[in-house]
């Protein structure tokens, strides 16, 4: 709904601009009724001096009396129109016959050259007419085309000199009303849709039935209300602002009652409307532009931090792990045990290290996936190698079906969604328990799934949907773990289009399904 | 390590305990080794010995490590080992194009590193004529163009012995997607991995003795493919 704007942002013309753009008030509507009647009346009060000057004169001047009702036309020609000349013409030439050619007071005319000077007298008054007619609406289109034209680079400056759409708005409906002495609202829609915002400036509010006609104004993508074929009850004028297949709003403009609007007039409010289209869009362009250089920069900024951490953290486990190396090489069966601890825990903090990192960059931003085809296999192999230190006491099972096609994923997240399960299979189950990998094509719902199932104690029902948020651990979990695990997976899984399921292993344990869509991959290879 | 003469490493890294691990560890194998601190001086320090090899650290305080190995690669075809704990699949291949020979992330292990060094100082070695190459039960005789496994001999497809012949050239290295795609069908496939894909799992299956956990033609998750060394 768009209501009438408040007091403070009713707008007044002001006396200074209204001034300034004085000298263009030919461009204010004009009166319903042209006065034609003020042509006549001059032409019939210089006709009636010049025949009572005429009558002053002896009558042998009758020839020059004739020639100075000529030449009374041909300056009045260059005041008034068509008609009123053509008139005069008559006019004068009845003066002259009936009251100075001989014989006086009477139209019957005896001498030839007396005839031929009252033909002359219709044509040159026709041609005259004629003629300057024709120059005199010249020039005005001439003048009316500058007027616009300037009208149009005011307009244009005005909009380019604000600072912000909102000012840029204010300004133009100020400079409209005062240059076209109406009233103007504008209204903006919403971005990328058809509804209107609140109102924008408006000198006059558009509620009710203008509403109605501003909205089929912004449908119908044509001018509507009055003066036009559409809603014509309307009190206001409606304009969209076009461009480009694209509708920025609405323009209203309300013009006094008794006044018209002229083919020129609609033309300059059209180019009007397409400036403030432009305007709109440049606007809407440069904040589009800001908002995603804003993300890029912060995203900049996110990825320089994480680096920077990633490196302060490994680089000491790289050193204490391949010191581990080192000491593997003497094989002292003494210290051969403490070594060993010396790795697990450095392979822990390894993985605590990288499961902190994602959880930072799954709450950085959006996670752009880098999809890319893949054998499910390999996926597998390489998240047993993650895990290989965890799963030494617990029988594996890998069932990939037959039918399992390649997959299209990030393989990077996928492996690490994969070895986060494993690793909660092997800490959550009791040792010596069997884990498996279980792989396959849900032709169903046209995704590939792959699940880690275990003979644990199951899920707790309490706790499902718990699971996955940070830092949330089970009760009877062992120590060791922050809880990040899978709140990791299933921000990895959306980010590629999956989805989790958290789920029972039929006979005991739990079974986790990572389900993510399936890609068909075009065309075989080529030999 | 038995060569007569000593290759000669530079390690560009700013890590001062890495950089005793590595002297440590190379030194006992009976490399030369030289440090550089930071990636000018690498720069230099190369220019200066002519070393046989580098290994680079991506994250060095001057420059960046990708930018030493494009300056490098301006005038020197010098092997160089990527040494980074920048694990991202982004980083790794575009070490790869800018011209790096092989790739370890950090934390890495001991007898990694030093196969890798190992496969990326023998490309610098002419090799005057190809010779029977094996891995497990197989062995590739390219004069022959034959294949055989247990003795028995392995028909393959034209591109699939192309493939196997393009891991066996760079043996113990990884080589790019981009780089199989490119050589085999052309730049046009290059973004065409699922082929790479099809094909890596046929020659698997001609090839290894348990082709789902692969012991010699190993996946390198997201950059290509390796053929392993033993």
């Amino acid at each position: 709904m768009v209501t009438p704007p408040s007091h403070s942002n009713q707008l007044k013309p002001q006396t200074s601009a209204g001034q300034r753009i004085n000298s263009v008030t030919p461009l204010r509507f004009e009166e319903a009724q042209p006065s034609g009647w003020r042509e006549y009346l001059l032409v019939a009060g210089v006709i009636a001096a010049l025949t009572g000057a005429g009558l002053l004169l002896p009558e042998s001047y009758y020839v020059q009396v004739g020639l100075l009702y000529l030449l009374a036309i041909n300056l009045l020609s260059l005041r008034v129109g068509r008609a009123p000349i053509l008139t005069a013409g008559i006019l004068a030439a009845f003066c002259w016959d009936f009251l100075f050619v001989p014989p006086y007071f009477n139209f019957a005319i005896y001498n030839l050259e007396d005839i031929l000077l009252l033909i002359t007298y219709f044509v040159v008054a026709l041609v005259a007419g004629q003629l300057t007619a024709r120059i005199r609406a010249q020039a005005r289109n001439e003048r009316l085309r500058q007027e616009r034209a300037t009208a149009l680079f005011q307009f244009t400056r005005v909009l380019a000199e604000a600072k912000t759409l909102d000012e840029a708005a204010n300004m133009a409906v100020r400079h409209m009303n005062d240059l076209l002495g109406v009233q103007t609202a504008l209204v903006f829609t919403r971005e990328n849709t058809l509804e209107l915002e609140p109102p924008a400036p408006a000198s006059f509010a558009i509620d009710g039935n203008e509403l109605q006609s501003a909205t089929t104004a912004l449908s119908s993508r044509q001018s509507v209300g009055r003066f036009t074929e559409v809603q014509s009850n309307a009190v206001g004028y409606y304009l969209p602002l076009v461009r480009e297949e694209q509708v920025f709003g609405v323009l209203g403009i309300k013009i006094p009652p008794g006044k018209i609007l002229t083919n020129g007039q609609k033309e300059l409010l059209e180019a009007f409307s397409q400036q403030l289209a432009l305007m709109i869009e440049r606007a809407r362009l440069r904040a589009a532009g800001e908002r995603e250089k804003l993300l890029a920069e912060s995203e900049k900024l996110h990825r320089a931090l994480l680096e920077s951490v990633s490196h302060e953290l490994r680089t000491p486990l790289a050193v204490i792990m391949a010191t581990c190396d080192k000491f593997s090489n003497y094989n002292s069966d003494n210290y051969a045990g403490f070594v060993a601890e010396i790795r697990t825990a450095g392979m822990r903090l390894t993985h605590l290290v990288g499961n902190l990192l994602d959880q930072t960059r799954l709450d950085s931003g959006p996670l752009k996936p880098h999809l890319d085809w893949c054998d499910p296999r390999d996926l597998i192999n390489a998240a047993l190698r993650g895990a290989a230190g965890a799963l030494v006491n617990h029988p594996l099972e890998i069932m990939v079906s037959d039918d399992m096609p390649l997959v299209r994923i990030d393989f990077a997240l996928a492996e690490h969604m994969l070895v986060n399960l494993l690793l909660n299979a092997a800490l959550h189950t009791p040792a010596g328990t069997p884990v498996s990998i279980i792989a396959g094509l849900d032709a169903a719902s046209a995704r590939v799934f792959f699940a880690v199932a275990d003979r644990g104690p199951g899920f707790p029902a309490l706790l499902r949907e718990q699971l996955f948020k940070k830092f949330v651990r089970g009760e009877a979990a062992p120590s060791g773990g922050l809880g990040l695990g899978l709140s990791i997976v299933r921000g990895f899984t959306l980010a590629q289009g999956g989805e989790v399921v958290l789920g029972d292993n039929p006979g005991g344990g739990a079974k986790i399904t990572l389900y993510l869509p399936h890609f068909v991959a075009k065309n075989s290879p080529p030999e | 390590m038995t060569t007569t003469v000593k290759a000669r490493l530079l390690i560009v890294d700013d890590e001062v305990q890495i950089l005793r691990l590595l002297r440590h560890s190379l030194e006992a194998e009976g490399y030369e080794v030289h440090e550089a601190k930071n990636g000018l001086s690498g720069i230099k320090k190369a220019a200066a010995i002519h070393p046989d090899g580098i290994i680079l650290d991506l994250s060095l305080p001057d420059l960046d490590g990708l930018k030493v190995l494009e300056r490098l690669r301006e005038w020197s075809p010098v092997p160089v080992l990527i040494l980074s704990v920048r694990d991202s699949m982004n980083d790794i291949t575009s070490a790869l194009d800018a011209g790096a020979d092989d790739y370890l992330t950090k934390p890495f292990h001991e007898r990694e590193l030093l196969s890798r060094v190992r496969a990326i100082l023998r490309r610098s070695q002419v090799v005057s004529q190809p010779a029977v190459a094996r891995f497990g039960d197989v062995e590739v005789d390219p004069n022959a163009r034959l294949v055989r496994r247990g003795g028995q001999e392995v028909h393959l497809t034209v591109k699939e012995y192309a493939m196997l012949l393009l891991l066996l050239q760079h043996r113990g290295r990884v080589v790019t997607h981009r780089y199989i795609l490119r050589a085999l069908w052309g730049p046009e496939a290059e973004e065409d991995t699922n082929y790479l894909r099809a094909y890596i799992i046929r020659l698997r299956q001609k090839l290894e003795t348990n082709p789902s956990v692969p012991q010699y033609l190993l996946t390198e998750p997201g950059i290509g493919y390796r053929l392993t060394e033993e």
